[in-house]
């Protein structure tokens, strides 16, 4: 099949987590034979085509902006449309396939000019990460959203709390939305990092805890929470560091946060940290702490099993379903800085049970959510729009 | 021209060493001009490279703020890191880092 696929963020232009899912399945789909074509946006250092293990990678150049956000996206969305138009004078699609709202305009439209059916993979909702729709903005993008849905010949979501969101949010039918997971590759994710020389470079001991947590800092990750509990945690170990990986707007509300823990100098706010360091970091950590309030699948949760981290999570949407509390992570209530430090010591009181979480859930991993697997359910679904 | 930043439902006050005007965060607030929205003003309007750097002049056409003015807040995003200038035919142009362009970026997703 020839798949044109329509995505803000690629690498290494990366916001999110639909760059990596984007490429993780583009890969397993060059793997079973199809032709990917993928067209994104640009990013400086990157040109405007290249061959990425296989993946035809079109960057469309914004040649035109405006000050204005949804000015600016119905804009590039222009110059995908156009990059896509240039690219189907000598390809001829079989499917396209748009990654959520950002570029859904480009898609609906090319689905018209193409005449080819439509797959929306929905990765998140406006309603969901806002937390509620307050903004101007926020209703645009939630209208945007409902109308994408509305056009696409099949919804792909990541989890089942993700398809009762949309399917009553947006008022869809059940059978237009299937539920195909994230997944990561494994293989990626075995290293040979020095523990301690990784713990050093983030002021960690070999003798103190090291309790991680990665995220995008903005609020739907819920990391006030997880500072919140760690006065109670340092009152059981007082030689536990924490660390928080991620950049994002709330940033300095977090870090006042952490200034108001009176234990500033035990918490390091790295920024923004390459996918390998992050590896290595989850490799090096005692705990990672999935502290989200929305998250639609939690593939952060993923990674920390692939790596044998113990995973302390929330139990909120998709969340639920990578993990199986007491056997492969423990789930801690949301927003609950007392439930956080709970499941944080339940890791670090019982190192042997920590370790046979990490086996099961090493086991799950590979079992349930391979790119393999997720390529060929998402071929399936191809299949059936296009016969 | 209009403007876009996002509002921050607690009114921070301030995000990535930036001041912030209140309630800022996602939502028009042309009457409160600052760092991030100028930040995200000229990454939306494609000064994302030294190939795609803006003057002064320029950027006050789009932003609509003084020139005094946005050279105090150009200079603070260059301190942050979020942007760089250098001079061509005795202009000083202006254009986003890398990591400018993913505190944008990160405000977006």
């Amino acid at each position: 099949m020839k798949i044109g696929k329509l995505s803000w963020e690629f690498p290494p232009r990366v916001v999110g987590g639909i760059a990596r899912h984007c490429e993780g399945l583009a890969k397993a789909l060059i793997q079973q034979n199809h032709e990917v074509y993928l067209f994104t946006l640009d990013f400086p250092g990157s040109p405007s085509y290249e061959e990425m293990d296989g993946i035809k990678v079109y960057r469309a150049s914004t040649e035109l902006g405006h000050p204005n956000f949804l000015t600016w996206v119905l804009l590039f969305n222009h110059f995908l449309e156009k990059k896509m138009a240039e690219v189907s004078q000598s390809v001829d699609f079989d499917v396209m396939h748009v990654h959520d709202w950002l570029a859904a305009f480009a898609g609906i439209s090319f689905k018209r000019y193409v005449q080819k059916p439509m797959v929306l993979t929905v990765h998140s909702t406006e309603v969901g990460r806002a937390q509620g729709l307050r903004s101007a903005d926020s209703f645009s993008i939630d209208g945007i959203e409902w109308w994408a849905t509305y056009e696409a010949d099949k919804v792909i979501v990541c989890s089942q709390s993700m398809k009762n969101e949309i399917c009553g949010h947006f008022n869809l039918p059940q059978d237009k939305v299937d539920v195909i997971p994230n997944a990561i590759d494994t293989t990626q994710y075995h290293t040979t990092a020095d523990r301690g020389s990784v713990r050093q470079r983030y002021g960690v001991g070999w003798d103190e805890k090291m309790i991680l947590c990665v995220g995008r800092l903005v609020p739907q990750k819920g990391i006030e929470y997880f500072i919140r509990a760690i006065p109670n945690i340092i009152n059981r170990y007082p030689e536990a560091k924490f660390v928080i990986v991620g950049e994002g707007w709330s940033r300095d509300f977090l870090e006042s946060e952490a200034r108001s823990t009176g234990h500033r100098k035990k918490i390091r706010f790295t920024g923004f940290v390459p996918d390998r360091e992050v590896i290595d970091l989850m490799t090096s950590a005692d705990v990672l702490v999935v502290p989200s309030i929305y998250e639609p699948f939690g593939i952060v949760a993923l990674e920390g099993m692939a790596t044998g981290v113990p995973v302390v999570a929330s139990q909120v949407g998709g969340l639920s379903e990578v993990i199986e509390h007491n056997r492969t992570g423990i789930f801690v209530y949301p927003k609950s800085p007392e439930s956080i430090a709970w499941g944080i010591d339940r890791i670090l009181s019982d190192p042997d049970r920590a370790r046979w979480l990490t086996e099961n859930a090493k086991d799950k991993l590979e079992k349930a959510y391979s790119w393999e697997a997720v390529a060929m359910k998402t071929v399936e679904v191809y299949r059936k729009l296009v016969g | 021209m209009g403007s876009s930043c996002y509002e921050d439902c607690r009114g921070l006050q301030k995000v990535g060493g930036i001041e912030l005007g209140e309630n800022s965060f996602r939502s028009y607030n042309a009457e409160q001009p600052n760092q991030l929205r100028l930040l995200v003003m000229l990454h939306n309007i494609g000064a994302t490279e030294s190939s795609k750097s803006l003057t002064i002049q320029q950027i006050s056409e789009w932003t609509r703020m003084e020139a005094p003015e946005l050279q105090t807040h150009l200079q603070k995003l260059i301190e942050l890191g979020y942007a760089q200038s250098f001079r061509s035919e005795e202009t000083d142009k202006y254009y986003l880092t890398i990591d400018g362009i993913r505190k944008v970026l990160s405000l977006y997703s």
